[in-house]
């Protein structure tokens, strides 16, 4: 089967003239339909850069990006933006919520900026929320809720079109350890009972265990990649805790 | 480096955020500087007899003006220094002190009024030759204005903007010591509860603008309320409009857009949701200065149709009330380049009507028709005889009497057919006039008397003739009325006023249309992070700018709307109580007013749109 993301000798260059600086390095790697990817690595490594680049908010300087059949790398600002509303999905670290919309009317945005039938909207709406467990919260504001409830609302804003592939950006930064696992279980659920695609960077040990492959980035280069495999949780967070030690990356953060 | 070359730097670098701010006190110091210069002009009194009218026009004018720009460099101020609170704090943070920032920032303030006086005297003593050509043009002379420097209107200017700059700089001092270093740290407000809306305050809201304009349209003899308030009326209808017109932005407009928000069908449709929730929060939040601004755009409104109205009326009424370009009881003249020249002979009856008595002249058919047709009037071909029409442009329905259909009794009876608005002699000479034929005119006895009447050829010079003849008139010429003197008296005087009138209109205008900018753009600074949210999930470029628009439109609309409405009354009351149409010159007006409005939200919404696009950049 093809794989759902190509991405093909990236580069991202910052700057210009003699003070450029290369975030990204000839970055070539694949994700299949259906898997839950993290991507790892030390500060300034380039992850959310990548990210951003894979989730078409920055252009890459050079190389290909496939998503599905379109390669987003070459679409201009106003296909971006289409292709944005009706593909992808994001988790942002700082929710992004918009504080003048209840929890329902954020969740319903995305949905009405597609121009979905209101019908259709209400249905998919309270199923998402359902499965994110809010729904006692629908009718409140963003400053009402707790964090760990407002990044489950930015969850269900992410997936309730459906999207091809979700991207989230250190969903679990802001949580405590409590929310972030029950955020985790969460997308994890959805990633194996309704095969969604999940990319998600992060610096945490603990919530990329979670995951079922991890790339690790350096220096603007893929340096390593771990599968899960059969492994236990606990197993692939050891294994995952060893290779941070090998590269130097964040251990301390470590829960 | 010194403090001073610090504040220089400063200003240098960031030109491009001073520019708004050192813009609009230049524009401030241009129009006050015009505006005093005119004050002071030679060239203006000495055209006009009634320059003592229009100098205390003029004073007048200049003391709202002052007020207005007080308070707009008050606004455009408070707005700069928010914009610099975090450099403020930046500084604070690397320990330098308040009274140092505070130094600076009055060095800065020096120096930007300095720049801002110098570039708006240079400016307005530019512009002050336009608008005197205008003014003069207005008033209906001839005549080319020179440059004119007048070091006393310099001298005001430099005084009243001094004051205004100790102001500023002392409101920037407060802003300092006021300010906490803790607040730097402090994210935005997490987001503030849902406006609700009381339904009593928006029915309240409903019924007195209701109420204000019915009183409005009131007849000011007939109506019962004009007995009861009399004097009070006018104050009572301005309380009332502008309470309800509060009350409509505070809470009929959350009323509505609530409604339009639970109309799941309208709203959860692209950015629907979105343009009235922004809304909902921007009109409540601001509902005092959208008051205010569409308080404003009403008065200019008014006033400005008002003037404009009676400028546009000149002719008319002259027409009405002195068709012939000279008249006088009397001996003739020596006239030169007459055109026509008639010798009238009438009668000063006195009539009895209801036991009272009254003198008209009376003017046979014949002469009647003459005069008729050279002026383009309607003739009267047939007459009986003991019938008259009485020819009276004083006539108002409201406070003169109705005589059409009545008896007048002298040594023959005369039954009044119609009465007319219209003249075909100079009222001041003659009159109101009764028309009959010429066997009636035989019958009636009264008291003989001539008058001359002169046109003069086209491409006379009419009021140098009418000066002349002015000064030969001797006790053999009583009553003297000339079209161009009276011309001449009403252009200067409603000509000084239509221009007063517009200039102060045009500063309101450009004021209100500035403060919206400022709320407008200060806001879309403030929720930037909320369009970029947007952009990441997905709304194109094309939706941004269609919410972007609609919310500035009617942040824009809302005030203007109310305004036009308003004013639409005002002016409906006014050409009821001057009983004359202003109709056309008012849509002119109006047209004029929103075109200008229209240029400023094109420009807020671009800037807008610009903030939204930037912020991306640093997303």
């Amino acid at each position: 089967m093809k794989p759902l993301v190509q991405v093909k000798a990236v580069n991202k260059i910052y700057g210009k003239g003699a003070q450029t600086f290369e975030a990204l390095k000839n970055i070539t790697f694949q994700v299949e339909e259906g898997e839950f990817v993290g991507v790892m690595g030390p500060s300034g490594a380039g992850k959310s850069t990548l990210l951003n680049v894979l989730a078409t908010i920055d252009a890459p300087s050079s190389g290909d990006i496939l998503i599905g059949d379109d390669n987003v790398a070459k679409m201009k600002d106003k296909a971006l933006a289409d292709f944005r509303r009706d593909n992808l999905g994001f988790i942002f670290q700082d929710y992004n919520l918009l504080d003048s919309l209840t929890v329902r009317e954020n969740i319903v945005l995305p949905l009405a900026i597609a121009k979905v039938p209101t019908k259709e909207i209400n249905a998919r709406v309270d199923k998402i929320a359902t499965t994110f467990g809010i729904s006692e919260l629908l009718n409140k504001y963003p400053y009402q809720i707790s964090g760990g409830q407002k990044q489950r609302t930015a969850s269900s804003r992410a997936l309730v079109t459906q999207p091809k592939i979700i991207f989230a950006d250190e969903p679990t930064g802001a949580l405590d350890s409590k929310s972030a696992t029950d955020l985790l279980e969460s997308l994890s659920d959805l990633n194996e009972t309704q095969n969604a695609t999940i990319m998600m960077v992060t610096h945490d040990a603990f919530a990329a265990s979670f995951c079922q492959r991890i790339i690790f980035i350096q220096d603007g280069t893929l340096s390593k990649e771990i599968h899960r495999g059969a492994k236990t949780r606990k197993q692939f967070f050891e294994e995952i805790l060893q290779v941070l030690a090998g590269i130097g990356g964040d251990v301390n953060d470590v829960i | 480096m010194t403090l001073f070359n610090l504040a220089r730097k400063n200003l240098q670098r960031n030109f491009s955020s001073y520019f708004l701010y050192i813009a609009s006190m230049v524009f401030s110091i241009v129009i006050y500087f015009t505006f005093v210069t005119l004050k002071y002009n030679d060239d203006i009194s000495a055209l006009t007899g009634t320059s003592q009218k229009i100098s205390s026009m003029m004073s007048a004018s200049s003391v709202i003006l002052l007020f207005f720009i007080v308070v707009f460099i008050a606004y455009s101020n408070s707005f700069f220094m928010k914009k610099r609170k975090k450099e403020v704090a930046l500084y604070s943070l690397l320990g330098v002190r308040k009274q140092q920032i505070g130094l600076m920032l009055f060095f800065e303030n020096l120096f930007i009024g300095l720049v801002s006086l110098v570039a708006g005297i240079a400016i307005g003593f530019l512009m002050s030759k336009v608008l005197l050509t205008i003014l003069v043009r207005l008033m209906g002379y001839s005549l080319t204005a020179g440059f004119v420097f007048s070091s006393e209107a310099v001298i005001n200017t430099v005084i009243v903007f001094s004051v205004l700059f100790i102001f500023t700089s002392l409101q920037g001092y407060r802003v300092i010591y006021q300010f906490k270093l803790i607040d730097l740290f402090h994210a935005e407000k997490q987001g503030e509860a849902m406006p609700k809306a009381s339904v009593l305050s928006a029915v309240i809201g409903v019924l007195s603008v209701g109420a204000g304009y019915y009183l409005a349209l009131e007849d000011i003899m007939t109506s019962m309320w004009w007995r009861i308030l009399s004097i009070a009326m006018p104050i009572v209808i301005i309380g009332l409009t502008v309470f309800g017109t509060y009350l409509l932005f505070h809470s009929v407009s959350v009323f509505a857009l609530q409604a339009m928000k639970k109309m799941h069908s309208f709203s959860w449709k692209g950015l629907n949701l979105i343009t009235t929730s922004q809304l909902l929060y921007r009109i409540r939040g601001n509902a005092k200065s959208l008051t205010v601004i569409a308080v404003l755009s009403a008065t200019t409104i008014t006033a400005g149709g008002a003037v404009f109205g009676l400028y546009y009326n000149i002719d008319k009424s002259i027409n009405d009330n002195t068709p012939v370009t000279f008249m006088w009881e009397g001996e003739p003249l020596e006239v030169p380049q007459v055109s026509t020249h008639h010798t009238l002979a009438t009668k000063l009856v006195t009539f009895t009507h209801n036991e009272s008595e009254r003198q008209y002249q009376v003017l046979p058919l014949a002469t009647y028709n003459e005069l008729a047709q050279e002026q383009g009037k309607e003739k009267i071909t047939t007459m009986a005889s003991n019938e008259g029409v009485l020819l009276d442009p004083y006539y108002d329905e409201r406070f003169s009497e109705k005589l059409a259909g009545a008896d007048l009794t002298a040594n023959v009876s005369l039954h009044l057919t119609s009465q007319e608005t219209y003249a075909v002699t100079n009222m001041s000479t003659t009159g109101p006039m009764i028309i009959v034929n010429e066997q009636t005119y035989e019958a009636l006895e009264g008291e003989p008397t001539t008058y001359q009447a002169y046109t003069l050829q086209d491409g006379a010079d009419n009021l140098a003739i009418s000066r002349e003849l002015n000064s030969q008139l001797t006790d053999a010429q009583q009553d003297f009325t000339s079209q161009p003197a009276a011309y001449e008296d009403i252009m200067s005087a409603m000509g000084a006023m239509l221009f007063v009138g517009s200039f102060l209109g045009l500063v309101f205008l450009t004021a209100t249309g500035s403060i919206i900018y400022f709320k407008i753009v200060s806001e879309a600074e403030a929720d930037k992070d909320k369009y970029t949210i947007l952009y990441k999930i997905g709304v194109n470029d094309t939706q941004m700018l269609k919410t972007i628009s609609a919310q500035v439109g009617i942040i824009f609309g809302a005030p203007l709307a109310a305004g036009l409405l308003h004013a639409t009354f005002a002016l409906l009351g006014f050409s009821n109580l001057l009983g004359m149409s202003i109709t056309k010159p008012v849509l002119v007006w109006m047209a004029a007013y929103i075109a200008i409005y229209g240029l400023y939200y094109i420009f807020t919404t671009r800037a807008f749109y610009k903030i939204v696009k930037n912020a991306r950049g640093n997303a």
